[in-house]
């Protein structure tokens, strides 16, 4: 997913996926993170950088 | 779209076919597990199956979380959605699950407020918003998504928030590895291994696999020339009479895992001393519990559940279907009595569910042989 805002203080970020649905993602496991930054998104929480995909 | 299409290129997919081709030895079998829910919905999706050699058989390993969960625990999940002034919350996959007395989707039909999410998160917001009534969270996966299910107890604590509760059915991917490699029903060159647990976990786990039972493994990860780079590196070991651990998905996947994401695991949960799977029985310490320091979010231990072990409908076979000893398409039921719309196992329902998967992309291509 790619994120558009970052809210450091509650350490969520709103990103989008590949169909442009958005949702609030869980960031504390990969942060910094950037707007435009790709996130690999388990159950609402990013576990790494990058690697969009199946699975 | 970055890291997917240049992982999708026909042309470099039939080229790594043909090296793989090139590759194994005419006259040798070669069965290679993957076990991750991903890869199996991936290699059917794909026809992944169609570009390997005759005598490269992957089978389908116990990596679908959803399907690995015994209907016992299905049985204690509704008990405690039925319980006065629960809201119940779980995934959408766990909705159709059967267990010994009907699904989830039933208890709603009769009654019990339960709610689809789509994160842990979703579940504290739901709480928040209903501070007089118990939300508890059906948590289920491997450590891909275990870590998501910690964050928001830790949320929960320092938010101060009490009516949020936790029915973990977290498992690890080792202890289930070590009993496939175990059983003398199997006989596997080698292993895919599983991308996302890797990415939490990194590929250090695994070393065990080529250490102790001298067979090799890569981490890989899900689109098809992933996979297909996966087997190629696999056969190349075997080809080498070499055996380890290899990283194919570093693009994702740190060799010591998310150092982050593994100190939240170790402060929320615990082992549990054994945790059933279905079609593979009780495995030592293959379970997370919620530690001590977060037992005021145990639905288990506010809520009495049944706790007994149900055994599986006669007819179904996802238990051998787990630990890859037949195919989908060789259980008695499948497309007949169990089908995505009528499921009769777990492995078709979930979409990461081999039978799910196999029925979903796969079955057409045997019915066309058929005919």
């Amino acid at each position: 997913m790619r994120v558009q805002q970052v809210d450091d203080e509650r350490g969520l970020a709103l990103c989008e996926d590949a169909g442009g649905q958005r949702s609030s993602v869980e960031i504390a496991l990969v942060d910094p993170v950037a707007v435009g930054d790709e996130l690999l998104v388990h159950a609402g929480t990013a576990i790494a950088h990058g690697g969009a995909g199946a699975g | 779209m970055k890291y997917v299409d240049e992982f999708r290129n026909a042309e470099l997919g039939r080229a790594l076919a043909g090296e793989i081709l090139a590759e194994v030895e005419p006259g040798r079998h070669y069965k290679l597990m993957e076990v991750c829910g991903g890869h199996t919905h991936s290699i059917y999706k794909y026809g992944i199956d169609d570009l390997l050699p005759g005598n490269v058989e992957l089978v389908h390993g116990p990596g679908c979380p959803v399907c690995v969960l015994p209907m016992g625990r299905v049985d204690d999940g509704i008990a405690i959605a039925h319980q006065p002034g629960v809201i119940f919350t779980c995934f959408g996959d766990m909705l159709r699950i059967p267990g010994s007395d009907g699904t989830l989707q039933d208890a709603k039909a009769q009654g019990a407020d339960v709610r689809m999410v789509y994160s842990p998160l979703d579940a504290l917001r739901i709480a928040k918003a209903n501070p007089d009534r118990d939300v508890v969270f059906f948590a289920i996966g491997f450590e891909t998504t275990a870590p998501s299910t910690a964050l928001t107890l830790k949320r929960a604590k320092a938010e101060g928030v009490t009516n949020f509760l936790c029915m973990s059915n977290h498992v690890t991917i080792v202890p289930p590895l070590r009993a496939l490699l175990d059983s003398p029903d199997l006989r596997l060159d080698g292993f895919i291994g599983p991308g996302h647990v890797a990415t939490v976990v990194g590929a250090r786990p695994f070393e065990f696999i080529p250490a102790d039972y001298g067979k090799p493994i890569v981490v890989a990860g899900f689109e098809p020339l992933d996979v297909l780079h996966a087997v190629r590196m696999i056969l190349a070991q075997l080809a080498e009479g070499r055996c380890e651990v290899e990283n194919q998905y570093t693009r994702v996947v740190p060799y010591e895992g998310n150092r982050r994401a593994l100190e939240v695991l170790a402060e929320v949960f615990a082992l549990r001393p054994h945790f059933e799977w279905r079609g593979m029985g009780f495995i030592s310490q293959s379970g997370l519990k919620l530690s001590d320091a977060y037992a005021e979010f145990d639905a288990e231990l506010k809520y009495s559940v049944p706790g007994v072990r149900v055994a599986d409908p006669k007819a179904c076979q996802c238990g051998e279907v787990l630990k890859g000893v037949i195919k989908p398409f060789e259980c008695k039921v499948f497309g007949t009595a169990c089908t995505p719309e009528r499921p009769i196992g777990t492995c078709m329902v979930s979409s990461e569910g081999a039978c799910a998967a196999y029925y979903n992309f796969g079955r057409f291509a045997r019915e066309k042989l058929v005919v």
